[in-house]
């Protein structure tokens, strides 16, 4: 099987502007040379909701759409508009297991400066999809990288991720290759 | 990438364990979790962790009893303390014990990628730091240093005597003894052996400028200091200061010296505030200071400070037996340097340089192996190639207390050398023959 044959899905959590999924989409085929679907929209996960924290629990969000078939997609993509964290964390803005098939990011922190104020569309797109890439790549098994021109290097802050390139270095780039054979190797998910 | 480095954490609670564990994969860690304290320290028996993430709250054996016991039989294992927002004062304990850092959970992502940094990077110090350590006591014991003989065996044992005290130690011996490689020794050897060591060659700086060089100057003291400079004494600060050639030092040097040794503290050219220096002197000296003191080209009271542990480098001609292993130790050194194919040598080559009397030392029996193998076309250097050594330091002892097999020994060998390894025309200078000189080769193992 092709590589560049591999299917991304995205799929929205909740109210979410149209555009975004369609862009992620479009920076993954872009970016990763990959063929990215839209999928259907599905509703917010109310049941991650910690009362506690009044967040979502990014883990629960995962556990429960990695039980979900999401039929010719060797990957998903969720997008959400809700506050998500994992315990040990205030919040984060996508979570991902290393090399699962389950990711998700949270637009609720990237539509807003450091100082509260909102960000344009077109930042919050830009900000969006390289969470977004950042979170496939752990999907594909890359680590957090220390070059700090590579998107797999570790961003906590807005202004951090504001400065992260879209692209890999040449290492990541190599161990993506890698990990996008061994993929194409295996059978399409259920 | 990042250097991986082996984590565990300790944790009651399953979710915080799962975070925890899916964050460090993501960044290349080696990760493993324990829900308690006692499974932690079984796991520690099974593997050595480079750094511990431990909840402060936890049944049985809580967060600070474990830290202690990971600290107690653990040392080298870093620990971050994780406790929760309004219970900091364990924290503070932690810490007082030997936590590494600790976090208030939940935290901010990057505040947990700065400890890790700041980890890796002490761990990453501190195996430089190991190694370093390593490389420098392999050096000492004694790397650079070669010699079998009594008489290195002695210096040797010295070396590690002082070492251990911070008194002046002057050395004595020729030029090309290695007097720079044992006060090297002595410093490794010491306390101070992880703060500088300056070697300075007094005799080849001149009096004016070895003063700026010490002392330092402030901007302005003379034409030309368009800065201020820190000296040696200053620069030197905990380490040891190397002096080679003290007997060249000018009695107003000696004057400057001296109050530096007693007060301890100095002032920079030009500068009248005194600055508090520390640092241990080693001296060497070809010449003889008691007869220098007595003539009075040396001040006495000077004499007693930096002569308070003396060792005298022997000559080389004073230990022959060393040669060999010098030989070979050069040999090596300079086919690598070379890159040269010259890694043996025959046995009248050997035998000519055991009796060779080497007027400079080790460093002329550095250089001349030095240039043997530049010069050498074939893989074994032979008599021809250290033509250029003069006859005339050729060994001659006087044969008095010296037995005649000795004295026998010592003629064949040499005659063996100036017939170039030639039995037939060697045995004719002789005057016996050929049979006879083949038996006295054999006896005295003249042979290689």
């Amino acid at each position: 099987m092709d590589p560049n044959s591999i299917t991304i899905g995205v799929a929205t959590l909740g109210k979410i502007p149209s555009t975004v999924p369609k862009v992620i989409a479009a920076h993954i085929s872009g970016y990763y040379d990959l063929t990215a679907r839209v999928l259907v929209p599905r509703k917010q996960p109310a049941y991650a909701f910690d009362e506690r924290r009044l967040q979502y629990n990014a883990g629960i969000i995962l556990d429960t759409l990695n039980a979900v078939s999401f039929k010719g997609c060797k990957k998903v993509l969720g997008v959400l508009n809700v506050d998500i964290f994992i315990p040990i964390f205030k919040h984060v803005f996508g979570e991902a297991r290393q090399g699962g098939r389950i990711a998700i990011i949270s637009l609720y922190r990237l539509g807003q400066h450091q100082n509260g104020s909102a960000v344009s569309r077109s930042d919050l797109y830009s900000r969006a999809a390289k969470v977004a890439l950042h979170e496939l790549g752990h999907l594909f098994n890359l680590h957090h990288c220390d070059n700090g021109n590579c998107l797999m290097h570790f961003s906590g802050a807005l202004d951090e991720l504001d400065t992260l390139s879209f692209t890999l270095c040449r290492y990541c780039k190599a161990y993506l290759q890698d990990a996008l054979k061994t993929l194409a190797s295996k059978p399409a998910g259920n | 990438m990042k250097s991986t480095m082996n984590i565990m954490v300790v944790d009651d609670e399953k979710i915080v364990r799962e975070s925890f564990l899916h964050w460090f994969r993501k960044i290349g860690h080696h990760v493993e979790a324990a829900a308690s304290g006692t499974e932690a320290l079984s796991r520690l028996t099974r593997a050595p962790f480079d750094l511990m993430f431990v909840d402060i709250k936890m049944p049985e054996m809580d967060g600070i009893e474990l830290l202690e016991k990971i600290k107690s039989d653990y040392p080298d294992t870093a620990v971050v303390i994780i406790t929760a927002y309004g219970s900091i004062e364990p924290a503070i304990k932690a810490m007082q014990i030997g936590a590494a850092d600790y976090l208030l959970k939940p935290f901010k992502p990057e505040q947990l990628t700065l400890v890790l940094e700041k980890i890796c990077q002490q761990k990453h110090m501190s195996r430089e730091y190991q190694y370093l350590k390593g490389r420098l006591e392999k050096m000492t014991r004694f790397d650079n240093i070669i010699g079998r003989s009594g008489a290195m065996e002695e210096v040797f044992g010295l070396i590690l005597e002082v070492a251990q005290s911070d008194s002046a130690v002057l050395l004595l011996g020729e030029t090309g003894t290695g007097k720079e490689l044992v006060a090297k020794a002595i410093h490794a050897k010491s306390s101070r052996a992880h703060h500088p060591f300056i070697a300075i060659n007094c005799g080849a700086i001149p009096d004016t400028l070895l003063s700026s060089e010490l002392f330092g100057h402030q901007k302005g003291a003379f034409t030309g200091a368009t800065q201020t400079r820190k000296g040696f004494l200053e620069v030197v600060s905990g380490g040891t200061l190397f002096l080679d050639e003290i007997g060249e030092i000018s009695p107003k040097m000696q004057i400057d010296l001296l109050r530096v040794l007693e007060e301890k503290k100095i002032s920079r050219v030009g500068s009248s505030q005194t600055i508090d220096v520390d640092f241990r002197l080693i001296s060497a000296t070809r010449r003889n200071l008691v007869e220098e003191t007595s003539a009075g080209n040396f001040r006495q009271d000077f004499f007693y400070r930096v002569n308070v542990i003396e060792i005298k480098v022997p000559p080389l001609r004073d230990r022959k037996e060393d040669i060999p292993l010098l030989v070979e130790h050069f040999l090596d050194k300079y086919s690598q340097e070379t890159n040269k194919q010259v890694d043996s040598i025959s046995g009248y080559a050997r035998e000519q340089l055991i009796h060779y009397d080497w007027p400079g030392n080790v460093r002329e029996l550095e250089n001349a192996i030095e240039r043997a193998v530049v010069l050498s076309k074939s893989r074994t250097l032979d008599i021809q190639d250290f033509a250029f050594l003069k006859p005339a330091h050729s060994d001659y002892r006087e044969p008095e207390g010296r037995s005649l097999l000795e004295i026998e020994k010592d003629h064949i060998s040499k005659i063996l050398t100036e017939s170039e390894g030639n039995v037939t025309r060697a045995a004719k200078i002789l005057g016996i023959n050929r049979v006879t000189l083949h038996k006295k080769i054999k006896r005295y193992e003249l042979k290689h």
